[in-house]
């Protein structure tokens, strides 16, 4: 895959970005201007960015490549691995499973992962001859002991993600058992984070309480040395596992918090590559002379979440005046995302294979009338929820972290609902706080992300069933039927079916509101090539550039 | 002697510091043990267990003498974020705040006592009117505008220095002294013109004075008056100054140090706080605070040293 994939606009931009004429369409589309496929022709363009020839694979050299910000260990189990962490452990780690282009999860560093028949054992088969940086054979007991003494110790932050595997067993030298106390078709997404990323037992067993800062994978780079805040160095494995890779020598990891600093040391040379989630960084990185941008949308979104627990939000009335009341094109153009990321409906991005078109039609949009005829009817109900007169206007509070551009996006969500009638107060809550409100449900309205990649399982297990991470405190039955479908069947097409309607219903209950999927971007020096075209062991397209993380072992630089 | 006079005070300042910064950190909202585990895994049994094994519950002033008796003998405790122990990252970033901190004070005295001295020996010309104007123009811009201009210009642009980064003294002297030279000029550029416009007062008050007469008098060039004679004693106000605005330089650095990516404490500080490091932010804000207050102390030993009429051991008049 080159040129890539931003593929907004359907199916058919990613069949021809994957044979390689993306950047050549995309460039014809910017010029003519006249490309016919896009209906409303008043709609800001939502394009991308042309990318430089990629040439052949050049062996050696070294690059530099600028994080958003530091990670805290690099041991799974207590590391928290955000996207820049991510992109940093796949230089040091294999992950067990990852996902095709086409969004199918497939064995990377495991040789084959197979189900049982009712999906509550997964047997997972090493390939023979993997070892650690170490020397330590990757085996079964390696797992056993990544599992047990690690991932699954009191205090892991990965235990939400393995709660329902009971426990890892080992069958012979290269064969494990995940049994799980439920069913879960699923599972295997699991293991393309960090529960999937399997480090020397011995390496951590002899680190014992710097474990985390010693980390000691498989991956296509080993460690050298680590100063927090400032770089990690890695050095090329000899002893890989895949023929010819890596291709580079080298890369250090220099987390770089500021956005502005960090796109002006890749323009000043200081760094090869910088990774951004903001869309503002995006489209100034796309006018910058000599850098290519490997960018993806993926299915985080911005938005705001609503507390359906109390009144007056627990009417979906109120719901629906909230969602009817604010244009999400002037909210994504305070953000900087205009001309970058399209409208969100969902949680999940039209790239995605779970996109529902039924799901995207039904979310409510812009309509100044219909909202305030919700508003206006649950105002004047007497049997309204929250007991208040007839008549009376809502008033509540709305919480957002301290950020100048969710302030922003805050005071135009304040002026379309006072618009209404609505009396909002607007709060500055500090990130820690503002994550334990929403666990505590102790908020009415709040700025929020939502969605991720992975398996949509995952995410709306959690996101709508009761347990800490249903923020909105919504669920009902119909949801709780698709999450049964998908819990129980891997057939591709009965799943699509079942994260449309669960789609559906989030779209008729309004639980919460978007302000647009986030972009992300891999900005490159445009002397470092195949930034997003990994592949599996077996030739099958990769899934490029998630969430800006690089599989940096298929990268090359040609000076 | 006087040091030791002073001694209790200190002592004194010091406590209040550090029950005031663990009470501080203490009562911010978010807890340690969710930051700790993640949302997702932040059942109440496992909050539970956490903040037990953190002593998080225990009563306030059974934490603070906990941590004070640990403190004293050097031990901060390990991060509840990155398990690396508090006292280690402080001596690892201390010299990095420090050698950056020390390089703008020492660019923004090269500059400032000259120009000052310029400024205030051509009082009410054109010259003394350009200098005070830009220094009023440099007081009003925040350092972290500086920061990104000087990026612009002399990383971005010129290509000379590096934009972002941090190269150890121990590994390469030259490389070090360039990742350090742009966040020093950022603090250094505010500190500049308090010291010039300081200075400036100062001396036109001293050029006053019989003593200045009476050498012009005998004839001693103009140079070897402002040098010899009219600047020692015109540096109190700007010693004192320079003292105190250590903690300004200090509390520049929690931005600095974040915009060119480089590790010292006051990143440490900042991202300490908004995940609630509780020890580690206790532990870097007591070292700040130490330092603070013995800059200040040596400041004040400093004065017998410019003007030996002032003998702390024995007049009671402080300066």
């Amino acid at each position: 895959m080159r040129g890539h994939p931003r593929l907004t606009k359907g199916p058919w931009r990613r069949t021809l970005a994957s044979i390689g004429l993306a950047g050549l369409l995309l460039g014809t589309a910017a010029c003519g201007g006249g490309d016919d496929s896009g209906g409303d022709s008043s709609a800001p363009e939502v394009g991308s960015d042309d990318i430089s020839e990629q040439g052949d694979p050049v062996e050696g050299g070294s690059i530099t490549v600028g994080l958003e910000a530091e990670t805290n260990s690099w041991l799974p189990g207590t590391g928290s691995f955000s996207n820049p962490g991510t992109t940093v452990a796949y230089a040091l780690y294999d992950p067990l499973m990852k996902q095709t282009a086409d969004g199918e999860v497939r064995p990377y560093l495991a040789e084959s992962m197979e189900p049982n028949e009712d999906f509550t054992t997964w047997t997972l088969t090493l390939r023979p001859d993997v070892q650690f940086h170490d020397g330590t054979p990757l085996n079964g007991d390696a797992l056993k002991s990544n599992f047990d003494d690690h991932l699954k110790a009191p205090g892991s932050n990965v235990a939400n993600s393995l709660a329902d595997v009971a426990s890892l067993d080992v069958v012979d030298d290269l064969t494990v058992e995940y049994k799980l106390s439920a069913p879960n078709a699923a599972f295997p997404s699991v293991l393309t984070d960090s529960p999937g990323w399997p480090f020397s037992p011995t390496a951590a067993a002899a680190a014992g309480e710097d474990a985390g800062a010693n980390p000691v994978g498989t991956g296509p780079f080993r460690f050298v040395s680590w100063q927090r805040d400032s770089n990690l160095v890695l050095e090329k494995n000899e002893n890989y596992w895949q023929e010819g890779l890596p291709y580079l020598d080298g890369i250090t990891f220099r987390p770089i918090p500021d956005e502005d600093t960090r796109l002006a040391s890749l323009q000043s040379g200081d760094i090869d590559v910088m990774q951004t989630l903001r869309q503002g960084t995006v489209a100034r990185a796309r006018e910058a002379d000599g850098v290519d941008n490997y960018e993806y949308l993926g299915n985080n979104s911005g938005g705001s979440i609503i507390n359906t627990t109390v009144p007056p939000f627990d009417d979906l009335r109120v719901r629906q005046a909230l969602a009817y009341a604010i244009d999400q094109p002037a909210l994504i153009d305070v953000i900087g995302g205009t001309g970058l990321t399209p409208e969100a409906t969902q949680y999940f991005s039209p790239d995605s294979p779970f996109y529902s078109e039924e799901a995207a039609e039904a979310f409510p949009t812009f309509d100044t009338e219909r909202a305030q005829e919700f508003y206006d009817d649950y105002v004047n109900d007497p049997q309204r929820s929250d007991g208040q007169p007839v008549g009376t206007d809502l008033s509540f509070t709305y919480n957002c972290p301290p950020d100048p551009s969710l302030n922003e996006l805050s005071q135009l969500y304040q002026s379309y609902w006072s618009a209404l009638g609505m009396q909002v107060e607007l709060n500055t809550v500090e990130q820690a706080a503002h994550i334990q409100n929403g666990i505590a449900k102790d908020y009415e309205v709040q700025c929020w992300r939502v969605g991720e990649e992975g398996d949509p399982y995952n995410t709306l297990k959690d996101a709508f069933t009761p347990g800490p991470l249903n923020f909105t405190g919504y669920s009902s039955p119909a949801i709780d039927e698709g999450l049964e479908t998908l819990r129980t069947t891997a057939d591709l097409e009965a799943r699509k079916a079942a994260v449309a309607d669960i789609s559906m219903d989030i779209s008729e209950n309004v639980p919460n509101l978007f302000t647009g999927y986030t972009l992300t971007d891999v900005a490159v020096r445009d002397a470092v090539k195949n930034v997003d075209g990994w592949e599996f062991p077996d030739g099958t397209a990769g899934d490029g550039v998630p969430g800006a993380t690089t599989m940096w072992g298929f990268v090359w630089v040609t000076d | 002697m006087y040091v030791l006079r002073r001694l209790p005070s200190l002592i004194a300042t010091l406590l209040a510091v550090s029950i005031l910064t663990f009470l501080m950190t203490s009562l911010l909202p978010g807890d340690p043990a969710l930051q700790i585990l993640g949302a997702e895994n932040a059942t109440p049994e496992a909050i539970a267990a956490v903040r037990s094994e953190l002593s998080l519950d225990d009563p306030l002033p059974v934490r603070y003498l906990h941590w004070i008796g640990d403190a004293l003998t050097g031990d901060f405790g390990r991060s509840y974020r990155t398990n690396e122990p508090v006292s280690q990252a402080i001596i690892e970033r201390l010299p990095v705040t420090a050698e950056i901190g020390l390089l703008a004070i020492v660019i923004a005295l090269a500059i400032a006592i000259p120009v000052g001295m310029l400024s205030a020996y051509r009082a009410g010309t054109r010259t003394d009117k350009v200098i005070s104007s830009t220094s009023f123009g440099l007081l009003a811009v925040p350092n972290f505008m500086v920061a990104i201009l000087l990026i612009l210009v002399f990383a971005v642009w010129l290509g000379v220095l590096p934009a972002t980064g941090w190269v150890n003294f121990t590994d390469n002297p030259v490389q070090n002294l360039r990742s350090a030279l742009l966040p020093a000029l950022s603090l250094a550029i505010a500190e500049m013109a308090v010291y010039t416009r300081l200075l400036r007062t100062d001396m036109i008050a001293t050029l006053q004075q019989d003593f200045v007469t009476m050498a012009r008098v005998k004839g001693v060039s103009n140079r070897r008056i402002l040098f010899r004679h009219a600047l020692r004693p015109s540096s109190f106000s700007l010693l004192t100054v320079a003292g105190v605005q250590v903690g300004a330089i200090i509390g520049g650095s929690v931005v600095i140090e974040t915009l060119f990516a480089v590790p010292g404490v006051g990143r440490l500080l900042l991202e300490a706080v908004l995940v609630r490091d509780l020890l580690m932010v206790q532990g870097v804000a007591l070292v700040i605070a130490v330092s603070y207050v013995v800059v200040n102390f040596t400041v004040d030993i400093l004065y017998s040293y410019l003007d030996p009429r002032i003998s702390h051991g024995r007049s009671s008049a402080r300066v």
